[in-house]
């Protein structure tokens, strides 16, 4: 092996603050998913359920369709029929949707964003640099919420502009600008909730099939018992023990719009356990980053 | 100038006495950190790094706190880790832009950095694959480019030539020796490969169980290799014995004791006609006298066994 014999050169620029590293944390990750090859079918259906949004908008608004027609197909992708309320569920529906997606990948991207930070031992890499644990952790939580914004919030927001640029109707902006308020709650909602989670869970499982199983232990079965436990009790309540409703809920209350009169109330305990879950998640996970000079 | 003055420093993992009362001042150049596996070396470099808060004591590295200090102290050091520490998916030029952008460089500069510390420790035409692709020799050259990317006044680097072929070895050190002679920067250097040490350093400390058991430069280092004689005699063992230890000259540990061969260390300034004459009043006839040509494996050998056999000092 030759070494090269280049010159070494000096540099004399100014350090920026440590938080500007979140945003190289962020955009490093957002890489490695994207770079990832086994995520492009995750990726793809996501890409392919947006445009399926996209299309309908597009026909429903550009296309002369027979009125029954039209109203079939707004309600069969959860839009309201009426014109006046054209807006209302169906970008819950397509959200909803989308974090199903968002659910996936991040079952199996957990590894691979955190998990390895700890299994390769590359926390040291991260924490000699000029950054601390705070930076570390707000920068893992916003590159797991880029990763389920690019997914939900953008597309979601996207096809609210596409509604009402194909409308042309200057009403429509003014009459549905809590749909866009919605968006943006419940993306942040969704951010907030599953960048914590999964941050955690992958700090302390690390590899794929542990987080996986946490993953979907905690978004399925833990459903499935407060399912259970609705059925032989008909409380309302114990549906909570579903983070996935939880957040269903909670993006109703963000939009503003509710199926069931109950769940009106529902969306607020449903706030307070995701709140509570979030909380409890987030105290783990700091103790965790700190605990990792022990193992080191 | 002052590179790193530590006081009383200690930390302990549960019931582990990782560090015990470190003291150090030295002074800028090569410095070697050795001793054996579990001496405490990684933690010693982790806590002046702080990444590690002591549980006692404190000091400074290049004037900064340790304690307090430690993001004007991060800009101006540079951090090897022994670990592979690798970010997946992720090509030898994003790797060290990475650590460029972590260290706060704006990013143009972090990019246009990385392509020439590449370049320079040899990895320019590897910088566009993957991590994954590299090999171990390559890795360790990439985190040496990592560390080096915001252009520090001073290095750490835990085991560098760790895991590493003779080849890729040789690489390393004189990638590092051209480093250092090319750049005058400080080098911290921990391991436990004393050629290492021996090759690159100016300064030693010698770690054994968590205490500084020898700090010093190699220069006195080496003065203290010379004062060690080897000597045989014919006679009676124990007069000539206690004869040599009244005039403070000490066995070495690993003697035996019903030996009239012995390895002993002798006091600043002694002459070693001073044998003879200890001999004729005691006796017995010298039959052999020779310097002992210590290297640095057997100084570290021997005073950490001399640490083993120390009360402990905590």
């Amino acid at each position: 092996m030759q070494i090269d014999q280049a010159h070494y050169h000096g540099w004399n620029g100014r350090l920026r603050t440590p938080w500007v590293a979140c945003v190289a944390i962020v955009r490093v990750a957002v890489l490695q998913v994207f770079r990832n090859k086994a995520y492009w079918l995750v990726l793809g259906l996501g890409a392919l359920r947006f445009l399926a949004f996209w299309s309908i908008i597009y026909a429903v608004t550009q296309l002369a369709l027979p009125p029954d027609v039209r109203r079939v197909l707004l309600q069969q992708f959860g839009f309201n029929a009426d014109s006046d309320l054209a807006q209302d569920n169906g970008y819950i529906g397509f959200m909803q949707g989308q974090s199903v997606i968002v659910m996936i990948l991040l079952a199996f991207s957990g590894s691979l964003l955190v998990g390895s930070d700890f299994r390769l031992k590359s926390l040291p890499f991260y924490l000699s640099r000029r950054i601390d644990r705070r930076h570390y952790i707000v920068g893992k939580l916003l590159a797991i919420s880029s990763v389920v914004t690019i997914l939900t919030t953008l597309p979601a927001l996207l096809l609210f502009l596409e509604y009402g640029m194909f409308t042309s109707a200057p009403a429509y902006w003014v009459d549905n600008w809590r749909v866009a308020v919605g968006v943006l709650a419940f993306g942040m909602v969704l951010c907030v909730v599953n960048s914590i989670l999964l941050v955690a869970i992958s700090a302390y499982l690390q590899r794929i099939v542990p987080i996986t199983i946490a993953w979907a232990s905690l978004f399925l079965l833990v459903g499935r018992l407060g399912d259970y436990l609705y059925r032989e009790t008909e409380n309302d309540f114990w549906r909570l023990l579903d983070p996935w409703r939880d957040m269903r809920l909670v993006g109703q209350l963000c939009f503003g719009t509710f199926r069931r009169e109950i769940d009106q109330d529902l969306a607020w305990w449903a706030l307070a356990i995701l709140g509570s879950l979030s909380a409890v998640a987030l105290v783990a996970l700091v103790r965790r980053v700190r605990a990792v000079d022990v193992v080191e | 100038m002052q590179l790193v003055d530590i006081h009383h420093l200690s930390r302990s993992f549960g019931s582990v006495h990782a560090l015990r009362d470190v003291n150090l001042s030295l002074e800028s150049g090569t410095i070697g950190l050795i001793g054996n596996n579990g001496a405490g070396k990684s933690t010693l470099l982790k806590v002046l790094l702080g990444l590690l808060k002591p549980d006692s004591g404190g000091g400074t590295i290049l004037g900064c706190d340790i304690l307090h200090g430690t993001p004007d102290l991060r800009g101006r050091v540079g951090y090897m880790p022994e670990a592979a520490a690798i970010v997946p998916m992720l090509k030898g030029v994003e790797f060290v832009t990475f650590a460029g952008d972590l260290y706060g460089m704006p990013h143009r500069d972090a990019r246009r950095r990385a392509h020439e510390v590449l370049n320079y420790v040899g990895l320019g035409e590897l910088r566009y694959r993957r991590l994954e692709e590299y090999s171990i020799g390559n890795l360790q050259r990439l985190k040496l480019a990592a560390a080096l990317v915001h252009d520090p006044q001073l290095l750490l680097l835990d085991e560098p030539t760790n895991g590493l072929d003779p080849a890729g070895r040789i690489v390393m050190l004189q990638l590092l020796e051209d480093l250092i002679a090319e750049t005058g920067k400080s080098v911290f250097l921990c391991t436990h490969l004393l050629g290492d040490v021996e090759r690159l350093c100016q300064q030693i400390v010698v770690l054994d169980r968590g205490t500084v058991v020898r700090a010093g430069t190699m220069e006195e280092m080496r003065d203290q290799v010379s004062n060690r004689y080897e000597l045989s005699w014919e006679g009676p063992l124990d007069r000539y014995r206690a004869a040599l230890a009244n005039v403070g000259i000490r066995f070495a540990e690993e003697q035996p004791e019903r030996s009239t061969k012995v390895m002993v260390t002798v006091p600043t300034g002694f002459s070693t006609t001073t044998f003879f004459e200890i001999a004729r009043a005691a006796g017995v006839v010298l039959t052999e006298l020779k310097a002992d040509e210590e290297n640095l494996e057997r100084l570290f050998f021997r005073v950490t066994e001399q640490a083993a056999h120390a009360p402990a000092t905590t």
